[in-house]
């Protein structure tokens, strides 16, 4: 009996399948090894501009790659409209009283991915860096919407404080908005007015909440 | 450790004769014949041939046993189960070195010579005798007494020509002495219609020879079939390895890959990452290598599938695709052995196949967007028909 057993577990031994590492295996003809995956999904955001499509005719928004990240040049301007700009106009209503307005359709797009909370979503701007003489300042259309500006009053100075809601709460991913910027001569005069190349900085700020 | 005596005969016929050379004077032949026997025995007689001169086999430290019978000139023993890969555990006293194109399974064995006249040195040269019976999966090889023996290069194939022996005890040989020598098989990758596995078994025939006087000591039988003898077994194996500009594949349980921190916006790729658009959010691609590794079986060509055996806990975020080429197109991989990716049908035996796995990133917002940590498990399976 004892004879019989082990030429049993003989033959078991030599018949049986031997596995090791999942990476190898002998006796038979198939091995199946794992490879795990881990990754860490973070939040992100995208504000991108660009130039307008909406108005008749448009700066365009150009992206530098550094800092600024974009630009835009009015061209050459002054508080009685004489000088057609680079783009659209609005010609002081009383010239010598009222501003001047050059201004031009640009395009916001905002792209946020994995956040969970995002009805409150909205886009700001503020001037961060204003021009450098006191007879030139940025506005932007007082709506807030794709509605083309009808005239001088429909735009109003972006905030170098508190920053100004642009869009939103709620915009959307992925959907580019049309707003409008530009820049109000006054017809000031005196000691602390300038002339020639002048120029500000407007920070656009997407927060996804 | 048994002996194996030669001459043994010559000696008991003739030495008495020399030893009892008054008896010899006395006998009825007469002085002057047996002057001459005696005259004639002593310039036949080897020079300075002092004792029984053996030759003998034993098992060495680390070694496989030897079995001596046959009365005391054969030794038997076995190598046991083997496989071209070199993967698990070889039997008692075979160590295995896996090698690039198969590999070799190796014991040590001593020689030992007594009985040399003084100043006399010998040495062994062998042969199969009787070789496998699948050659093509089976190379018996040496390694001479003057090696360490413990490295697949001090190996060599052992000759199958009686005629032209292999070199074990090389000249100038040893003097009355134990000098370990090593026996191998190598075991080739092997597939095809040479494939092979089963049962084999080889003999050897080892001779010593008196180098000083040319005479032969004695010759020794090795068969490599007790108590079974060598059992080939096929084998598999695939592995994974990172791919030139890839991710880091980590061998750990199985393996691991890390793509670490990635966005639906496929912002900041990291070190071996590129990303490529998709619908719906991105793909992280990294390339990767696929090592297939098979033998003795009669296929010349394996298959590859994988399929994604843990899935992410966040399934509708993070997939797992499969391309080609980096630039795609990426297809999902299937959720289930039953609908494994195929990755090849035409692996080749130790290829290497680059591939490039996808980690597509959704860019959902709201309820189901998820943000963080997440795992997944890819199983890839190496079949050989």
């Amino acid at each position: 009996m004892k004879k019989y057993f082990m030429i049993f577990a003989l033959g078991m031994m030599a018949l049986s399948t031997a596995a090791f590492a999942a990476t190898t295996a002998v006796n038979t003809n198939t091995v199946s090894p794992t490879l795990q995956i881990s990754a860490t999904i973070q939040k992100a955001v995208q504000l991108t501009l660009s130039t307008g499509t909406a108005a008749v005719t448009h700066c365009a928004v150009t992206p530098t790659g550094g800092t600024p990240d974009y630009t835009m040049n009015f061209g050459t301007v002054d508080a009685l409209g004489i000088n057609t700009g680079n783009c659209n106009k609005f010609n002081p209503a009383v010239p010598g009283t009222d501003n001047a307005i050059y201004w031009s359709d640009y395009n916001l797009t905002p792209v946020f991915t994995s956040h969970t909370a995002i009805s409150g979503t909205n886009i700001t701007a503020q001037v961060t860096t204003n021009f450098g003489v006191s007879n030139i300042f940025i506005v932007r259309d007082s709506a807030n919407s794709s509605t083309v500006p009808a005239g001088a009053a429909s735009f109003t100075a972006v905030s170098t404080g508190t920053p100004d809601t642009i869009a939103g709460p709620g915009v959307t991913s992925g959907t580019a908005l049309t707003r409008f910027i530009g820049v109000a001569v006054t017809p000031a005069n005196g000691a602390t007015v300038g002339t020639g190349a002048q120029s500000a900085t407007v920070t656009f700020t997407l927060t996804v909440q | 450790m048994m002996k194996v005596r030669n001459h043994e005969d010559l000696r008991r016929t003739h030495l008495p004769v020399v030893k009892s050379g008054g008896k010899v004077c006395g006998a009825s032949h007469g002085v002057s014949f047996s002057a001459l026997v005696i005259l004639a025995f002593i310039l036949m007689a080897p020079a300075r041939q002092a004792g029984a001169q053996t030759f003998s086999l034993s098992s060495a430290p680390g070694g496989i046993t030897l079995t001596v019978g046959g009365g005391g000139n054969r030794y038997s023993g076995q190598f046991g189960t083997m496989n071209a890969l070199g993967i698990g555990t070889p039997s008692a006293g075979v160590t295995v070195i896996p090698l690039s194109n198969g590999a070799l399974y190796y014991t040590p064995y001593r020689l030992t010579v007594t009985g040399l006249a003084a100043n006399h040195k010998a040495g062994v040269t062998g042969f199969v005798s009787t070789n496998f019976g699948h050659p093509a999966a089976l190379i018996m090889q040496s390694c001479p007494s003057t090696s360490s023996c413990n490295s697949s290069a001090q190996f060599s194939a052992m000759s199958t020509i009686a005629g032209a022996p292999t070199t074990i005890v090389p000249a100038p040989g040893i003097g009355n002495s134990t000098v370990t020598a090593g026996l191998a098989i190598f075991l080739p990758d092997n597939n095809g219609a040479t494939a092979f596995t089963g049962l084999d078994t080889a003999r050897l025939s080892l001779t010593m020879t008196d180098l000083t006087n040319n005479q032969v000591v004695g010759t020794i039988e090795i068969r490599l079939n007790s108590p079974q003898g060598e059992t080939v077994q096929d084998a598999v194996r695939l592995t994974l390895a990172t791919a030139s500009g890839g991710l880091t594949v980590t061998p750990s349980a199985d393996f691991s890959m890390n793509f670490g921190n990635v966005n639906g916006l496929g912002f900041g790729p990291g070190a071996g990452l590129t990303t490529v658009a998709a619908a719906g959010g991105v793909i992280y691609s990294t390339p990767y290598v696929l090592q297939p590794t098979f033998t003795d079986f009669t296929s010349t060509t394996a298959t590859i599938k994988t399929f994604v055996s843990t899935n992410f806990a966040h399934p509708a975020v993070l997939q797992l695709r499969d391309a080609a080429a980096s630039a795609g197109p990426y297809t999902n991989i299937g959720t289930t052995a039953g609908t494994a990716t195929q990755i090849t049908n035409t692996a080749a035996n130790r290829s290497s196949i680059t591939r490039f796995l996808g980690l597509f990133v959704s860019n959902t917002n709201g309820a189901t967007a998820f943000a963080g940590s997440d795992a997944a498990t890819l199983t890839f399976t190496l079949t050989v028909p």
